[in-house]
């Protein structure tokens, strides 16, 4: 323990001496978080869309009396994924070479289905076959959702004026075919002036029996234009996006921690295990001064410490950014404690790779070149979202990243932190220890 | 000789006993027996590559034998390869201090000062940006961390200069001096002649001679 805290200290001093060195460690997880959140936010969430018109949509359609400007239509729900017109043709050749994601298409008498509303008009979605697809096709859901919610408040305001009509009449189109009403208020007067004119005792008391049965509908289908918007939507989200354009939210921030320490702690650890070597203090440590564990131990704990100083302080920058942007109480300074354990286990996992890098390759600029190639892939692996390529996520898991960015998400947003944290301190402290082992034994081995 | 003891009483104090070693495909020392004895100063001499550096780093402890094994008799051992090992951001003093608590030496900071004095070596700068020869000098006093009684150095008067070289010999000898023994790696034969009284040489990783350096001097080559 004691060599380990004498190596600490000197790897302190000599980064501290580097100070292009320190310059980058503190510039480069605050400039790739950035990046990161920009792109998370801004790239990977409209995919592109091919819609094949085969039905020739009109500019505007009328669909149970409503005007739908089908243009508007499109540009809104293109905020989710962009829609690009194209013949069927060029879109199964754009789906082919995978310039688009999938293809919507619109069949003949679609918009024709729609106004009668006598059925469903269907939209035909084609997906690329491969990883994306069921992500592809959930975007694609949630578009035909959005369609359909427009739809239904059109389809509802058309039946409450039918319902209108029935009470108040007037003319109406059902089906293509016009008719009128004399609505169930003409009626009633219709029968109260039956009553009160006939001679006919049997004939009044008719007349009342109905004139009460309309009064009793009247109440009823007054009542009908609250339940049946309640039928219609029993559960309605309304969505507030004010919040969420600040491009460091939180959904980035774990992401963006994970990237710039998953390549800073890889780097560190290997290049500073290379540099052992290379300036040949190994040679002289591995005389009985210090054990390769302890040596491996030491690099991993400084790592360790790299990324819970730079890890906090780029979470308290995006605290601050996330104040001076206006959203308080988006900034979790609560949670700081909890994030500076999320990112020493981290850090240390991490810097267990590095250090197996470092061995392994031997000198300080093939560490740092491999340091980068090794980190880069799994990185990329653990951007893939969770399900949606099992191999992927697979492969990430031997890999402390994906861990890296759950810990720090769970330890920074969760509402109930300790199970996840739990979970992913696991796999972190089971990573660094077989990296860390790996590490020794390749030591023991370039050691002789 | 054995490795047991050593000729005419004297002490030995470290020992390769049948030591050699592979670098995967490539032997790099045959199976070797080396006993050196205090008071004496051992040279290895023998052309590039023939195994001297290798069985130096083995003795010292740096490389582990892949046959045989090393019996340590002296108190300590002091070591400065041929490619001096040190922080070159750490400063000479910084390296001397952190080598010496990690070797346990008692008072590092006053062990580190008086080592700078011994090699005449200025603490100004980082190690990385000292001349040849100071990095050399620093070589040398981190061997000599801790008052060991064998010195093990790696053609050690290589980018020293007159100062250095008397500096090195006068060191040199005064741990002859004190029971202990130096066994150095050169390819000068005036050090063999003025600064030895036996020359080990190698060739291939062999042992091809052993014995005194007249004896050595009127060898065929």
């Amino acid at each position: 323990m004691r060599n380990v805290a004498l190596l600490l200290r000197k790897d302190a001093r000599v980064l501290a001496r580097s100070r292009a060195l320190v310059a980058v460690c503190v510039v480069y997880p605050l400039v790739l978080a950035l990046l990161v959140g920009l792109v998370v936010r801004y790239a990977g969430e409209r995919p592109r869309v091919a819609l094949v018109d085969n039905d020739e949509l009109p500019r505007e359609l009328v669909v149970g009396g409503q005007r739908f400007n089908v243009a508007e239509v499109i540009e809104d729900v293109e905020g989710q994924s962009e829609l690009v017109p194209l013949s069927e043709d060029e879109a199964d050749r754009e789906l082919e070479a995978g310039r688009v994601v999938a293809v919507v298409v619109v069949p003949p008498g679609f918009a024709e289905r729609l106004r009668t509303m006598a059925e469903s008009p269907k939209l035909v979605l084609k997906t690329a076959r491969g990883g994306l697809a069921a992500r592809v096709e959930q975007q694609i859901q949630a578009l035909v959702y959005n369609l359909n919610r427009r739809l239904q408040d059109a389809y509802i305001e058309a039946n409450l004026r039918y319902v209108q009509i029935l009470r108040e009449g007037g003319s109406a189109t059902a089906r293509g075919n016009e008719f009128d009403v004399i609505g169930l208020e003409e009626a009633g007067r219709i029968l109260a002036e039956i009553e009160r004119t006939t001679d006919d005792p049997a004939v009044a008391a008719r007349a009342r029996e109905l004139g009460q049965f309309v009064r009793e509908a009247r109440v009823a289908l007054a009542l009908s234009d609250d339940s049946l918007r309640a039928t219609a939507n029993p559960i309605e989200l309304e969505t507030d996006a004010e919040g969420g354009r600040w491009p460091l939210s939180a959904q980035v921030q774990g992401t963006a921690l994970g990237v710039a320490l998953a390549f800073l702690c890889v780097l560190v650890a290997a290049a500073g295990i290379a540099a052992e070597r290379e300036e040949n203090t190994i040679a002289r440590l591995a005389r009985g001064l210090v054990r390769l564990g302890e040596l491996v131990a030491e690099k991993v704990a400084l790592v360790a410490a790299i990324a819970v100083a730079l890890g906090l302080a780029v979470a308290v920058a995006f605290a601050v950014a996330v104040e001076l942007a206006g959203a308080p109480g988006a900034a979790a300074w609560e949670r700081l404690p909890l994030l500076a354990l999320a990112l020493a286990l981290a850090g240390a996992a991490l810097g267990a790779v590095g250090v197996l890098v470092g061995v392994l390759a031997r000198e300080t600029r093939t560490a740092s070149l491999v340091g980068v190639l090794v980190a880069l892939p799994f990185v990329l692996l653990g951007l893939v979202p969770e399900g949606a390529v099992d191999a992927a996520g697979a492969l990430s898991q031997a890999f402390p990243f994906a861990h890296t960015v759950r810990i720090t998400d769970a330890a920074l947003y969760e509402g109930d932190p300790w199970r996840p944290l739990a979970r992913e301190a696991g796999w972190l402290l089971a990573l660094t220890a077989a990296y860390a082992l790996a590490a020794r034994a390749g030591m023991r081995r370039l050691l002789g | 000789m054995s490795v047991a003891g050593a000729a005419d009483g004297k002490r030995a104090l470290l020992a390769a006993d049948g030591v050699g070693k592979r670098f995967g495909a490539r032997t790099a020392l045959v199976a070797t027996t080396l006993v050196v004895e205090a008071g004496e100063a051992v040279a290895l001499v023998g052309p590039n590559g023939a195994g001297k550096s290798t069985l130096l780093s083995i003795l010292a402890g740096s490389l582990r034998p892949s046959t045989g094994e090393v019996v340590r008799r002296a108190r300590s051992v002091g070591w400065a390869p041929q490619r001096p090992a040190h922080y070159g951001r750490l400063t000479a003093r910084e390296n001397l201090e952190l080598f010496a608590s990690l070797a346990g030496v008692r008072s590092p900071r006053a062990d580190a000062r008086r080592l700078l004095d011994v090699v005449e070596l200025e603490d100004d700068a980082p190690a990385a940006e000292l001349s040849a020869g100071n990095q050399q000098r620093l070589n040398l006093a981190l061997a000599l961390l801790g008052d060991p009684d064998v010195l093990l150095l790696d053609e050690p008067a290589a980018a020293l200069d007159e100062a250095g070289r008397t500096r090195l010999w006068e060191i040199a000898a005064a741990t002859r001096e004190r029971a202990g023994a130096v066994v150095f790696a050169t390819q000068s034969t005036e050090e063999v002649e003025r600064r030895a009284d036996r020359v080990v040489a190698l060739l291939a990783g062999r042992v091809v001679f052993d014995g005194a350096p007249h004896e050595y001097a009127a060898a065929p080559a």
